[in-house]
């Protein structure tokens, strides 16, 4: 039953719309090759001759889905896709993400693990550039400590000052709201909630493709309601991509 | 004289297919561009990516000192290559009276309140073996094992710990955007709940479906 399920999406799925409008590329390199799933280990099942005009159905990851004018579909590398010719005899903008890209990223998004202030601490982010040197930065985080845990919203303004090196250090400031829990097994504390500044410096690398290491340190401040504030230093690294 | 001849009724025939065509056409001369097609400007923009997968699970969850419960999840992740993905998972279980509290027949050590277990977790995963599966001999369909490893955070007995899951997991692709899901990991934290720091091993085993968009 089961196995039928499967098979009648898998064949269902096999029909794509026939009547939607996707683009068209000639091949222009003596051939390109069809994998049968996008993957660079599936074997290739076709090939589309120079002169052939090939849809381009859609992209996964490096992959894109091809259909040629038989109809035969498969997944040719983007970076083979960079290569074909479009209606008026460009080639397609295409490639897969590199160095350049990374210079030229719009967003990013990563996950951070660290120490804050002696505790674990874990980061989830999302960094938007309006400029090539600068982006806006919102940062959720969550430490453990033996006697209180806490989470954090962060947002910041990050300043990188070399924006085409493969190694490019930042600088950053912020604000944002801390709420700290004590451990159950204490007595008699409250949740408290307090406003936070932070500077930092750090660094980000291109891996490869998309991803890219992340190694910041920076220093808090917590405006509590005591006499004096709070001030936390905290070191992380992370990984992240970018689009 | 022949050649004349010829030249005059092929120039007459020519002249009159000419004529005739001319005529023809002479209505059609007004509608030479006709404005009813309009020139579709696609981009390679227009291509659609489909690079995320969103998806739902249900499982057991084995809470170290407790029972094994229904857990429920969902997860969401982003493909950055065709090897590496990031991973947030997000899952609520309850715990069960502890062995200790089921022999002692004594009062309860938790409130209900407090055996609510929720967890998130933030993996980078990497989809190590990639496969194909075949289907009645007819289509093949792609398939990956992979392993997880990440950080996040487990809500317990009324504290949130500090948590490292790993785990390793099957995708089968049923078609270009559905997959099926089954995946085994082990939320780690260490735990003083019992006065002393307990390092515990939380198996989940699940199932589930996501879709890539």
């Amino acid at each position: 039953m089961f196995a039928w399920v499967i098979y009648l999406l898998a064949v269902h799925s096999a029909q794509t719309t026939a009547d939607e409008i996707f683009f068209k590329s000639t091949v222009v390199e003596p051939y390109i090759e069809m994998r049968t799933h996008p993957g660079r280990g599936y074997p290739i099942f076709y090939i589309a001759e120079r002169g052939e005009l090939v849809e381009l159905l859609k992209r996964k990851t490096d992959w894109i889905k091809v259909r040629n004018s038989r109809g035969v579909e498969g997944w040719v590398h983007v970076d083979e896709i960079g290569k074909t010719i479009d209606s008026m005899g460009e080639p397609l903008n295409l490639k897969s993400p590199d160095l350049e890209s990374f210079s030229n990223r719009t967003w990013e998004f990563g996950v951070m693990l660290g120490d804050y202030d002696g505790t674990d601490a874990v980061t989830a982010y999302a960094g938007w550039h309006f400029t090539r040197n600068l982006s806006l930065e919102l940062a959720a985080t969550e430490n453990f400590g033996d006697f209180s845990d806490g989470r954090m919203i962060t947002g910041s303004i990050v300043h990188q000052m070399f924006p085409d090196k493969r190694y490019s250090p930042f600088l950053t400031i912020g604000g944002g709201v801390r709420e700290t829990n004590p451990r159950s097994s204490l007595v008699t504390t409250e949740d408290r909630t307090d406003n936070t500044a932070s500077v930092g410096a750090g660094i980000r690398i291109h891996l490869t493709r998309r991803l890219m290491l992340r190694f910041q340190y920076k220093h808090y401040v917590i405006l509590t309601d005591r006499d004096d504030d709070e001030e936390v230093d905290e070191w992380k690294i992370g990984i992240s991509a970018f689009y | 004289m022949e050649n004349w001849n010829k030249r005059l009724l092929l120039g007459a025939a020519l002249y009159a297919f000419a004529g005739s065509s001319l005529a023809d056409e002479q209505p059609e001369q007004v509608q030479v561009i006709n404005p009813e097609i309009d020139r579709r400007e696609i981009t390679t923009d227009a291509i659609d990516t489909e690079d995320f997968e969103i998806g739902a699970y249900v499982g057991i969850l084995s809470i170290q000192d407790f029972d094994s419960e229904v857990v429920y999840g969902v997860r969401a992740a982003w493909h950055v290559t065709e090897d590496f993905f990031f991973e947030a998972n997000y899952g609520v279980s309850e715990g069960d009276l502890t062995s200790f509290e089921k022999l002692s027949g004594g009062a309860p050590l938790f409130g209900d309140e407090d055996r609510d277990y929720s967890f998130y977790d933030l993996n980078l995963g990497w989809n190590a073996l990639p496969g194909e599966v075949f289907l009645f001999g007819k289509r093949a369909l792609k398939s990956d094992l992979y392993f997880v490893a990440g950080v996040g955070s487990t809500e317990f007995l009324g504290d949130n710990w500090f948590t490292v899951t790993v785990g390793a997991g099957y995708r089968l692709i049923l078609n270009d955007w559905l997959t099926w899901r089954i995946d085994v990991r082990d939320h780690i934290f260490d735990r003083d709940t019992f006065g002393t720091d307990d390092t515990t091993n939380n198996i989940e085993l699940s199932t589930g479906i996501t879709i890539f968009f």
